[in-house]
């Protein structure tokens, strides 16, 4: 066992570490809110020279093949350090594809960031595959997709979506050109300032069928929520370190904050969360890589994490008081984050669900 | 024992509820949606205009100044009623600020003072946190200097909320440098437009805006101290003694939760009404029993006030309570709605009119300011209970 990670992971994180100092600055943070700028553009681009992009693309698809555990340390320390959504959504997009496609013609691309894939999930009324609406169809000789997808991740700055579709079958994924004939993407407002849409596909050209109906889709969301878990992980370190760095600074009642005991107790009931969520992630996530996930573990972390992450949060907020409530604070960007990672892969009930009938059924 | 209220106290109710239905219309949740879900808006102010025409800013006032001398009751009745409609709540100037001026002014401060408050005229915005002084108030900076028959303030205020807006400034102000923290501070009006005064916008996370506040060698007649000098820490508690009902009321906190519970009868998820998933029922009947333990606290502190107690460690308990609670339902609402409950409000769809993921956002300021939540659970220690203190 080795609950750390290596050295040469550790090399990352420190590289991941200082770029973010010197690129993700809150004044850029707010303007990122609002919209991509050259500046979130050269940012994907030095991410893309690094061959972050590209990190878990096979070495014959032009990336670096490295495991799905370095990619997740990536990604931590790029949620770490607030790098935008769009970005770590470039790296999700690169390395699922690279995971359940392999030779995919179009993973290149995305290794070196000339084009982005989003990839389109989830439906308005509809939490589980078997709801899906959207089909992929052979009309006069192409495969075509209709239906409709929601909260679709950077849809519109996105070159490719990855539509998670039904046939007859199942579960089917196909690729599509965002700007092609028959997509049309609606953006919206949503409260954790990225970049979401409304889709509708009216016979999109399938420009690639992604192989291993059912069995993708299970390995897609492994993946996607693999690198969820390491989102959270990331965030709620960076709360966690922000809030212990706060209450030493901070006076009242002419001492420092820290020395208030019910304010230890805090900080001491945030470490106890933060530390077991981070195991619990960490597990799954290497147990993801290596395909030896056992039972309930991938739901536990995921309910587990989530939960802890928003916790943290709040506690974070509350040691902070004003200072922490202020839109150009970088908590409240991790406070964001955290609630919609929560609703988007680790709700608490299909979770819990999962549990109970690992135990009782 | 008798947990009904009283046919004086029901009527009450019922008149309150009728003005509300005559009142509050879509176009007034319209405008409190798109303003962040609490903001002032012209329409708001045409409410909070038509309650003065029917005299029920006076209504926590004595029947002296021209009050309608409601009971605590009565008052928490009419607290509970607003906001879970929604409806714009009485400015702080009305329901805080008038009566500590009725309690420590001179005669003649109360004269010049009290009926433009009651017309509507002046408005004031609440000058006591600064950056370092937040919940250690006494510890305050700004200061005031006597210079023949004006005073002389320098210094800045943070979380000025509604500089923006106001007329006036009730300010805490260090007039006593020698005496004891506490001792030192006192009470002072100043005007919104004295020379020397600035307001610096800061904009907070659900979307609100507050201020920071600029003095520099603002000077204000000698009359504008209200009061004693050196008592404005005991004037600064006792104008938020006069906020407890509001700050323990549950009224906000149920009525996001009704507005959840009504989307999730509209929702359909996978096929299947959400009112039927069993994990969602046990969480909004979790949240239910809550909010009935939640209400009966504040309930407890309006009754104590028309016992003539100061229900110290029983406000803190609702205040405490609703407060945390508040980060319950916004939670568990996020969780409930999914994907579709984080559209920002002005999203035509968004669910629950987007007061979920607004919720959420505001909930930690309900913690940590009107008195941080650990002060509240220190105070309900020794005056609930009578720990020592030290
Ligand atoms: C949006 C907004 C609007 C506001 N509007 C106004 C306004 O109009 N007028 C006004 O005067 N003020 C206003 N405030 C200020 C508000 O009252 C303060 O935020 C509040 O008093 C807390 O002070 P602080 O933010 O400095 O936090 P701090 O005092 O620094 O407290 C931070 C945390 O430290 C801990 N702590 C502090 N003291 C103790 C202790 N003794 N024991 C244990 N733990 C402790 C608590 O966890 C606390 O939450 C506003 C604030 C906000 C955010």
């Amino acid at each position: 066992m080795r609950p750390v990670p290596t050295p040469q992971q550790e090399e990352l994180r420190a590289a991941v570490r200082d770029l973010c100092s010197r690129e993700v600055t809150v004044e850029r943070l707010l303007v990122w809110e609002g919209a991509s700028d050259a500046s979130e553009l050269a940012l994907l681009e030095s991410i893309a020279a690094l061959g972050w992009l590209g990190l878990g693309v096979p070495v014959a698809a032009g990336g670096s093949g490295a495991c799905l555990s370095d990619v997740a340390i990536l990604v931590s320390e790029c949620a770490r350090g607030l790098v935008p959504r769009s970005i770590i959504g470039a790296v999700r997009g690169a390395t699922a594809l690279g995971v359940i496609a392999p030779k995919s013609s179009v993973l290149a691309s995305l290794a070196t960031g000339d084009n982005r894939l989003a990839m389109a999930v989830d439906e308005e009324e509809a939490r589980v595959a078997s709801s899906f609406s959207t089909t992929v169809e052979v009309e006069g000789g192409v495969p075509r997709v209709r239906g409709a997808k929601a909260y679709v991740p950077d849809a519109a700055l996105s070159e490719l979506h990855l539509v998670v579709a039904r046939d007859g079958q199942g579960p089917v994924l196909a690729l599509t050109e965002a700007g092609g004939p028959g997509v049309t993407i609606r953006e919206l407002r949503t409260f954790g300032g990225d970049r979401q849409a409304h889709v509708r596909y009216d016979g999109a050209p399938v420009v690639e069928r992604i192989e291993g109906g059912p069995a993708a889709f299970g390995r897609l969301q492994e993946v996607r929520q693999a690198l969820a878990l390491a989102e959270m992980v990331g965030g709620m370190d960076a709360v966690l370190d922000a809030t212990v760095a706060y209450v030493q600074e901070r006076e009242q009642f002419g001492q420092k904050i820290a020395l208030f005991q019910a304010v230890r107790h805090q900080i001491a009931d945030m470490g106890i969360r933060v530390t077991a969520a981070r195991h619990l992630a960490w597990q799954a996530i290497t147990r993801i890589d290596r395909r030896a996930l056992c039972g309930h573990e991938l739901a536990s972390a995921l309910a587990y994490t989530g939960r802890a992450f928003r916790d943290v949060c709040v506690t974070g907020h509350h040691l902070h008081g004003g200072a922490g409530f202020v839109v150009e604070n970088r908590l409240r960007f991790h406070s964001e984050r955290a609630q919609s990672l929560a609703i988007r892969y680790a709700c608490e009930a299909p979770a819990l669900e999962e549990i109970a009938g690992a135990l009782l059924d | 024992m008798d947990y009904e209220l009283s046919p004086r106290e029901q009527a009450w109710r019922e008149e309150v509820r009728e003005f509300i239905g005559e009142h509050v219309d879509e176009a007034l949740a319209d405008e409190t949606r798109q303003r962040g879900n609490e903001g002032r808006g012209p329409r708001a102010q045409l409410f909070l205009d038509a309650l003065r025409d029917r005299g029920w800013w006076g209504l926590a006032w004595p029947e002296e100044y021209g009050g309608l001398g409601k009971t605590a009751l009565e008052q928490w009745i009419f607290i509970d009623e607003i906001e879970s409609a929604g409806a714009p709540m009485l400015p702080l100037t009305v329901t805080s600020v008038a009566p500590t001026i009725m309690r420590i002014g001179s005669q003649e401060q109360k004269r010049d003072w009290l009926p433009k408050i009651q017309a509507g005229e002046i408005e004031f915005a609440l000058g006591y946190s600064e950056a370092e002084a937040g919940t250690d108030l006494a510890s305050l900076k700004t200061r005031a200097e006597l210079d023949g028959d004006e005073w002389v303030v320098n210094g800045a205020k943070m979380w000025n909320t509604m500089a923006h807006h106001a007329t006036h400034n009730w300010l805490a102000v260090r007039t006593e440098p020698d005496a004891r923290k506490h001792k030192g501070i006192s009470m002072m009006i100043v005007p919104m437009d004295a020379p020397g005064v600035s307001v610096q916008p800061i904009w907070v996370w659900p979307g609100l805006r507050t201020n920071a506040l600029f003095l520099d060698n603002v000077r204000v007649p000698r009359s504008y101290l209200i009061g004693e000098r050196g008592m404005g820490f005991y004037y600064a508690a006792m104008a938020l003694n006069f906020e407890r009902l509001s700050i323990g009321s549950i009224g906000m906190a149920r009525r996001h939760f009704r507005a959840l519970v009504d989307e999730v009868r509209r929702r359909v998820v996978d096929g299947r009404p959400l009112r039927e998933d069993p994990w969602v029922r046990e969480r909004l009947a979790r949240l239910q029993i809550e909010i009935d333990a939640a209400g009966m606290l504040g309930l407890e502190t309006a009754w104590a006030l028309d016992q003539g107690r100061v229900p110290a460690a029983e406000s803190s308990m609702a205040k405490i309570y609703v407060s945390e609670l508040s980060q319950r339902i916004a939670d568990v609402g996020c969780e409930i709605l999914g994907l579709n409950g984080q559209l920002h409000a002005d999203e035509a769809r968004a669910l629950a009119g987007g007061r979920m993921q607004w919720l959420y956002r505001l909930s930690p300021m309900l913690a940590f300011g009107g008195g941080t939540n650990e002060v509240q659970r220190d105070i309900i220690g020794f005056m609930g209970f009578g720990l020592p203190r030290k």
